[in-house]
């Protein structure tokens, strides 16, 4: 049993996935990515928006650990102000 | 916060071989039917203010004292799970983040990333280029790497995964940007005005 065709059929409801279909969602997420949002995506390559792809989210992770960062440090602070915290709170709500 | 139950359902493309790790969430809905509409809206105000809210009280609950502060391991824990929670529980990765989270709370930490990469063949069905598909078949493996539970999906599943996981991502920057200022003791009116990236 050669591969894919009945491998990615595992159960009755799948469609058969198409080049138009991964080149749509390949557009949308090119999309996204600031570095490719300008360029027109018959230009990019599905690997280049992939790499890209993979570099942004990791940039991403690496922002919001240096968040968690900040804010560890500015939540021991205000936990013992309660007058900011509640400041916050009726801020956010 | 609202309880996630996966359902073991595994109506999706995934091979059978991984059938010892049914009992995780399997559940291989929607994706192939509708691309986009799944998408919580990442971007919109409300939709950050909802997480911000959450977050600040999922942060007030974690325990902390003078003596031990909240680490930023821990925060970043409770911003994912918070972000996975606000998810709804339609996407793989924000399910697996609330997966990941429970087992850690209630038992062993069994380390997800039990086996290999799924992806052994990206299924595109035509036009492949031996070279072409090498190369994205290699990225998209350390893509299915790095968006959380998709290690095993399809292609087109783990674009759609990716594309929702970069627009929460992007949210969960710009809320915790937002409340970092705020407690900076910078500018709360960033928060209504909206103009916080």
């Amino acid at each position: 049993m050669s591969s894919r065709r009945s491998r990615s059929r595992q159960s009755g409801v799948s469609t058969e996935i198409t080049d138009a279909q991964i080149t749509d969602l390949v557009s949308k997420l090119q999309q996204l990515i600031p570095e490719l949002r300008a360029r027109r995506s018959d230009k990019v390559s599905a690997s280049k928006v992939l790499q890209e792809t993979c570099n942004y989210i990791k940039s991403l992770h690496r922002e919001v650990d240096d968040l968690s960062d900040r804010l560890s440090q500015l939540l021991a602070t205000t936990d013992s102000n309660s007058a900011q915290a509640a400041i916050i709170r009726s801020l956010l709500m | 916060m609202a309880s996630f139950e996966p359902n073991v359902d595994s109506s999706n493309s995934e091979t059978s071989r991984e059938s010892n790790q049914k009992k995780r969430r399997k559940i291989g809905d929607h994706a192939t039917d509708n691309n986009s509409a799944n998408a919580v809206p990442w971007r919109s105000e409300a939709e950050q203010r909802i997480y911000s809210r959450r977050l600040v009280e999922a942060l007030r609950r974690t325990p902390s004292s003078q003596a031990k502060p909240r680490a930023a391991g821990q925060v970043r824990e409770t911003a994912d799970r918070v972000l996975a929670a606000t998810a709804r529980g339609r996407t793989r990765w924000s399910r697996a983040i609330l997966g990941r989270w429970r087992k850690l709370r209630t038992q062993h930490k069994k380390a997800k990333k039990a086996s290999s990469t799924g992806l052994k063949r990206t299924r595109i069905s035509c036009g492949e280029r031996r070279n072409r598909l090498a190369a994205v078949q290699k990225k998209a493996r350390v893509l299915s790497r790095l968006v959380p539970g998709c290690r095993k999906v399809s292609f087109p599943n783990l674009l759609e995964e990716a594309t929702d996981y970069i627009s929460a991502l992007e949210m969960q920057v710009r809320a915790m940007t937002a409340l970092a200022e705020l407690l900076s003791g910078g500018a709360p009116a960033g928060l209504d005005g909206g103009a916080l990236c």
